[in-house]
């Protein structure tokens, strides 16, 4: 896979909470108000698009 | 729904996280139980089957008990399997399989069940249950505490659509969590903020092309728009799925657990085989240990092996809906599997790596198959044979 996506995959993943540990390329954890500011975007976005209130998709439901 | 009302964050998730972070490691299984327990019947309650719907909280009460007996090689193992599948059977299938002789119309069908509903997560915890009995009779797993078990089998975050767990791997963890209160936390919540925020900003919001996936709308729209709603489906039930699996395993992080993966980024994959392999991977890996091996899995004749996967992807199809529609998708997966499977070996494939260009003729032809084939997952039968004739013929 080309580098470029490679690294934009960690660091998606990275993002996601799906690693604990940042990339390597990245060289450190990213700083706790980095995170904050991460979470303040994602709870906007959740603001913004929440009470379209449809159900999960998959099954049983 | 669940994951994405209060109930499930304010009443459920924060005190039994807590309630498990601050118990004494003899009392943890129980806070588990008790809260999974408690989970059941209320959403079953609110949300599902009403009062009936949470009886069948006996259904993990049987299984907690008869479990017990289970030893290497024993019949109890065979008694668990069977009243599991027996169980899923009847609330899940017993009107499309009475109705498969009268054309599937209930008022033609004597047997039709009118207050048919489903248990809340049926699907996913019978897996579990299966599992468990097999394991346990092949002796690959120790029978751990009743408590312990009970945790297992009643651990919510992953009750209703899993990821689906293994007890050997559960059991170590909930023996020793993870204490890191603080990277739980961040990698926790994270996970369940970016599910929450692909749920509402990305899957939700498809909804407006994917609810065009109707006869009326199909019949009236130009061709060019069909695929875009068939892909707006293929990208809404990923991020959807891949969202709820994301809040259940940050979810399970909170209490200092780790439960399997579930997604990696399977629209990337360059055949279908290895889209499998990414895409719902509890799932695939249940049906790789507990359907398609024990039918002979590799090992046999080509016939054979073409045979197997066509079996395992219709029961996988089965499973995910009771419906011909759900049948068809099965099938579809089992032929692009089986047709995959005779082109490596013809081409000897697997002894070197495919150029660039065939990585990316491989991945758009997945791509679109496994598009395709979502025709039959979100369509009945008919509606989907005219989806794809007007998509193909016009």
């Amino acid at each position: 896979m080309n580098i470029f996506f490679l690294r934009l995959k960690e660091l998606l993943d990275y993002l996601n909470g799906c690693s604990a540990d940042a990339p390597v390329w990245l060289g450190r954890n990213l700083p706790g108000w980095v995170w904050g500011v991460w979470w303040a975007v994602l709870l906007g976005v959740i603001a913004l698009f929440c009470g379209q209130s449809s159900k999960f998709i998959y099954i049983d439901f | 729904m669940i994951f994405n009302t209060f109930s499930y964050f304010l009443l459920f998730l924060l005190p039994a996280a807590i309630g498990f972070r601050l118990a004494a490691p003899a009392a943890k299984p129980w806070v588990l139980s008790l809260f999974g327990a408690a989970f059941f019947v209320f959403f079953s309650v609110t949300a599902l089957a009403g009062w009936i719907g949470a009886a069948c909280l006996l259904l993990f009460l049987w299984e907690s008990a008869i479990s017990r007996l289970y030893r290497p090689g024993s019949r109890w193992c065979l008694l668990g399997v069977v009243v599991a599948v027996v169980a899923l059977g009847i609330f899940k299938y017993w009107n499309f399989f009475t109705g498969l002789p009268f054309g599937g119309n209930p008022r033609n069908n004597p047997w039709h069940w009118h207050g048919a509903f489903l248990p809340l997560g049926i699907s996913f915890f019978t897996f579990e249950f299966i599992h468990y009995a097999v394991d346990r009779w092949k002796n690959k797993t120790v029978p751990g505490k009743f408590s312990e078990y009970l945790a297992f089998i009643l651990f919510f975050p992953t009750m209703v659509a899993g990821p689906i767990k293994r007890y050997q791997d559960f059991l170590p963890n909930l023996r020793a969590p993870s204490t890191a209160w603080a990277v739980d936390g961040r990698l926790g919540m994270t996970r369940i903020l970016v599910g929450l925020a692909k749920k509402f900003a990305v899957a939700d919001l498809l909804t407006a092309l994917t609810d065009h996936l109707n006869h009326d709308d199909i019949a009236q729209a130009e061709r060019w728009i069909l695929p875009v709603w068939l892909m707006a489906y293929g990208v809404k039930i990923y991020a959807d799925f891949s969202a709820y699996s994301d809040i259940a395993i940050g979810s399970a992080r909170l209490f200092g657990l780790k439960v399997p993966e579930n997604f990696d980024w399977p629209y990337l994959q360059t055949n279908i085989a290895k889209f499998w392999t990414h895409w719902h991977m509890s799932l695939s890996k249940w049906l790789m240990d507990y359907v398609y091996i024990p039918l002979g899995g590799s090992r046999v004749s080509p016939p054979r092996i073409y045979g197997n996967l066509l079996i395992t992807m219709l029961v996988s199809g089965i499973w995910h809906g009771a419906g011909l529609n759900f049948l068809v998708w099965g099938l579809w997966h089992g032929v692009l599997l089986a047709v995959h499977r005779a082109w490596t070996k013809r081409a000897g494939a697997t002894d070197k790596s495919p150029t660039l260009l065939g990585r990316y003729a491989g991945w758009a032809t997945t791509f679109v198959c496994v598009n395709l084939g979502w025709a039959f997952f979100v369509m009945d039968l008919p509606t989907a044979s005219f989806f794809l004739r007007r998509l193909f013929l016009g």
